[in-house]
C-alpha cells in the first residue's frame, strides 16, 4: 500500500536538509508567523518569493512541492473572485451596477500570497525532517508532551486505520458493493465508519495494555540526539533576522 | 525448584458478564518452558492480561517469584516479565523501531548508554540489525512480531510470555521463531511460557503444557497430553501429525516406546529402531487391523468427522 507520505523525500541532501532539526523549527516557525502578519503586498510577495527560493534550495521534487502548495491554492482561489466584489474602496470596473475594488483585488492577493508562503515554508520544513525527527524534536524543545503523544499516535496509526479501511473496502467491494449516492449505499458506508470507530477503539485498549505492560505511566520518554553547529546558528540567524526586518524596516 | 509463577484461585469474568477463567491453579518453575494450549476463547489471552500488570487487581493470587503482582513496582514488574501479545501493530506504537525497542528500557530508567546497548542487543537477538530508524508501518508483518518480540526482550525479563507467536507466519519466519524461542529458554535461562494453536510446534517449546479452557483442565507432558484422545476431543484440540502417522503405525505392528512428537524425532526413533532390529522393520496386515486404523482415525480426527 502506498502512503502519501510528507517525509518521503527526507532522506535527500541539501542545506534545508541538513538544517538541525531544533533550530530548523524554531526559525521556520518563526519566518512563517512573521510572513503571516505583514501587511504590505510588496512584503508579502518578497516573502513568497523568499519561500520559493527556500524551497529550492531544499531540492525537493517540484512536483511533489506544487502538487501540495496548488492544493491550497485552489482552495483559496474563490477569494479573489468574492473579495473585489465585497471588500469597499476604489472601483476599477463597473458590471451592470456591481463595482469591483482595487483594495477588494489587492487584499485577496495579500492574503493568498501570505497563506502560500506559510505552507510552502511549512512544507520544506516537515518534508526536509523525518517526520519522527520532527516529533522527536518537539519534544526536544519541551513541548507538553500530551500533544507529542498525541502527534506521535497520531502518525503511528494512521497508516493501520488506512490499512484496516482499505481492508474493509476491499472485502465489500469483493462481495459485490459499489458506493453509490442512494440510501442503502450510504447506510453501508457510514456502517463501516463505524466499524472503523469501533475498531480503533478496541485497538486503542490494547495499545494501552500493551504500554502498561512496558511500564508506562503517563511519562512520555524518548531519546533525541542533537547537535548544533556554527552553520545552525548562522541560518537561524539569518531566517530570524529576515522574519523581524519584514515587520520593522518601516521604523529604520 | 524457583516458582518464577504461581497463581492459585484465579477468576476473572468480563464487564459484560463473560466469565473468561475459573479456578485457576498452576505453577511453572525458573527456567522451564510451558505452553498452555486450548480452543479459541479459552481464556489464554485474558489469563496472559494477568501477567503483565494490565488487570490490576486480580480476583486470586498471582505471585512472580514469591512476590503478589498488584504489589510489585512497575520497573520490578517489568523487569520479571515480559508478555508479547498477538497483534505486532498494537505493540508497537512508537514512531520508529528504535523508539518501540527503547521504550521499555527507558522506563526502567536506566541511562542512555545501557539503553542503546540493550536496545542494539535485543535487535540482533531477533536478527534484525540495521532496523533501528525504519518506521514501523513499512516492516513486514513477520518483521513487526520481531520488533514487538525485541521490544520485550529489551527489558530483559526472566520470564517471556508469547501469545500465539507462530500464527500468521510464513514456514522460514515460523521456524526461525520456534528456534530463536527455544534458544531463549535454553540459552539465557529465560522461563518461556506460551499460547498457541499450532501442535506441530508445541513439542519443541514445551516440557510441560497446560490445557486451559476457562478452567485448567490438565497438565502433563506434551506427550500425555497428546495421548490423551478424549482430553483432546473434548477440549477441540489436536495432535501433531507426526504422532498420529505413528500410531497408525503401530497399527501395522511397528512397535516403539516412544511415539514421536515432531519430525525431526521421528527420523530419529526410526532409525533408532530399524538399527535395533538388524536393519529393517516389519509392518504388516491383520484381519484386526483395519478396525484397529479406523479407530485411530476415528479418535484423532474428531475434528474432521464429527462422530461422538
Ligand atoms: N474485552 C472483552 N470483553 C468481553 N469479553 C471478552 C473480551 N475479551 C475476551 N472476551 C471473552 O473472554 C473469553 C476468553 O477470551 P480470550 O481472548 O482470553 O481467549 P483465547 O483463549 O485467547 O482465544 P484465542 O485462541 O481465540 O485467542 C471469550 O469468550 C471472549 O469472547
Ligand atoms: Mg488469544
Amino acid at each position: 500500500m502506498e502512503y502519501p507520505e510528507i517525509d518521503a523525500y527526507s532522506s535527500m541532501d541539501s542545506p534545508i536538509h541538513r538544517f538541525d532539526p531544533r533550530a530548523k523549527i524554531v526559525s521556520f516557525t518563526f519566518l512563517i508567523f512573521s510572513l503571516v502578519f505583514v501587511n504590505d503586498i510588496r512584503v508579502a510577495f518578497s516573502g513568497l518569493v523568499f519561500s520559493f527560493f527556500i524551497l529550492l534550495v531544499s531540492r525537493l521534487p517540484p512536483g511533489f512541492a506544487l502538487k501540495r502548495i496548488r492544493m491550497v491554492f485552489f482552495f483559496l482561489f474563490p477569494l479573489l473572485l468574492v473579495m473585489p466584489l465585497t471588500v469597499e474602496g476604489r472601483e476599477i470596473a463597473n458590471i451592470s451596477g456591481i463595482s469591483v475594488t482595487l483594495d477588494g483585488l489587492i487584499f485577496a492577493s495579500l492574503i493568498i500570497m501570505r497563506a502560500l508562503a506559510a505552507v510552502t515554508l511549512a512544507l520544506t520544513m516537515l518534508a526536509t525532517t523525518r517526520f519522527d525527527m520532527t516529533m522527536k524534536t518537539l519534544y526536544a524543545l519541551k513541548i507538553p508532551g500530551t500533544l507529542v503523544q498525541m502527534l506521535m499516535f497520531t502518525y503511528r496509526y494512521i497508516f493501520v486505520i488506512t490499512d484496516e479501511f482499505s481492508r474493509m473496502w476491499e472485502s465489500m467491494e469483493c462481495k459485490g458493493f459499489s458506493l453509490k449516492a442512494n440510501y442503502h449505499g450510504l447506510s453501508i458506508f457510514g456502517n463501516m465508519l463505524g466499524m472503523i470507530i469501533i475498531k480503533s477503539y478496541d485497538r486503542t485498549r490494547r495499545v494501552y495494555e500493551s504500554m502498561v505492560s512496558k511500564g508506562y505511566s503517563g511519562r512520555p520518554r524518548t531519546l533525541v540526539h542533537l547537535k548544533m553547529s556554527a552553520k545552525d546558528y548562522v541560518l537561524s540567524t539569518c531566517m530570524v533576522g529576515i522574519a523581524i526586518f519584514v515587520h520593522a524596516y518601516q521604523f529604520i | 525448584m524457583v516458582e518464577a509463577i504461581k497463581v492459585e484461585d484465579l477468576n476473572y469474568s468480563y464487564s459484560d458478564g463473560t466469565k473468561a477463567l475459573e479456578d485457576i491453579g498452576l505453577t511453572i518453575y525458573e527456567g522451564e518452558k510451558v505452553v498452555v494450549v486450548g480452543p479459541n476463547g479459552a481464556g489464554k489471552t485474558t489469563f496472559f492480561l494477568h501477567l503483565n500488570g494490565t488487570i490490576k487487581n486480580p480476583q486470586g493470587d498471582v505471585r512472580v517469584f514469591g512476590k503478589r503482582i498488584s504489589d510489585m513496582k512497575i520497573e520490578d514488574r517489568i523487569h520479571q516479565v515480559g508478555v508479547v501479545f498477538q497483534d505486532p501493530d498494537d505493540q508497537l506504537f512508537m514512531p520508529t523501531v528504535f523508539d518501540d525497542v527503547a521504550f521499555g528500557p527507558i522506563n526502567m530508567g536506566l541511562d542512555e548508554e545501557e539503553v542503546e546497548k540493550r536496545v542494539n542487543k535485543a535487535l540482533s537477538k531477533v536478527g534484525l540489525e540495521g532496523f533501528e530508524k525504519k518506521v514501523s508501518h513499512n516492516l513486514s508483518y513477520g518483521q513487526k512480531k520481531r520488533v514487538a518480540l525485541a521490544a520485550v526482550l529489551s527489558m530483559e525479563p526472566k520470564v517471556l510470555v508469547l501469545d500465539e507467536p507462530t500464527a500468521n507466519l510464513d514456514p522460514k519466519s515460523r521456524a526461525d521463531f520456534i528456534s530463536l524461542i527455544s534458544d531463549l529458554n535454553e540459552r539465557d535461562g529465560i522461563t518461556t511460557i506460551i499460547a498457541m494453536h499450532d501442535v506441530n510446534a508445541l513439542p519443541t517449546l514445551a516440557d510441560r503444557v497446560y490445557v486451559l479452557n476457562k478452567r485448567i483442565v490438565a497438565e502433563g507432558s506434551p506427550r500425555d497430553i497428546f495421548s490423551d484422545w478424549s482430553l483432546l476431543k473434548d477440549n477441540s484440540l489436536e495432535a501433531p501429525d507426526v504422532f498420529k502417522l505413528f500410531k497408525v503405525l503401530n497399527c501395522f505392528g511397528y512397535s516403539s516406546d516412544d511415539l514421536p512428537l515432531s519430525f525431526d524425532e521421528a527420523v530419529e526413533v526410526l532409525t533408532r529402531t530399524i538399527e535395533g532390529t538388524e536393519g529393517h522393520i516389519h509392518l504388516h496386515i491383520h484381519e484386526h487391523t483395519h478396525k484397529e486404523i479406523s479407530h485411530v482415525m476415528d479418535s484423532y480426527n474428531h475434528h474432521r468427522n464429527g462422530k461422538k
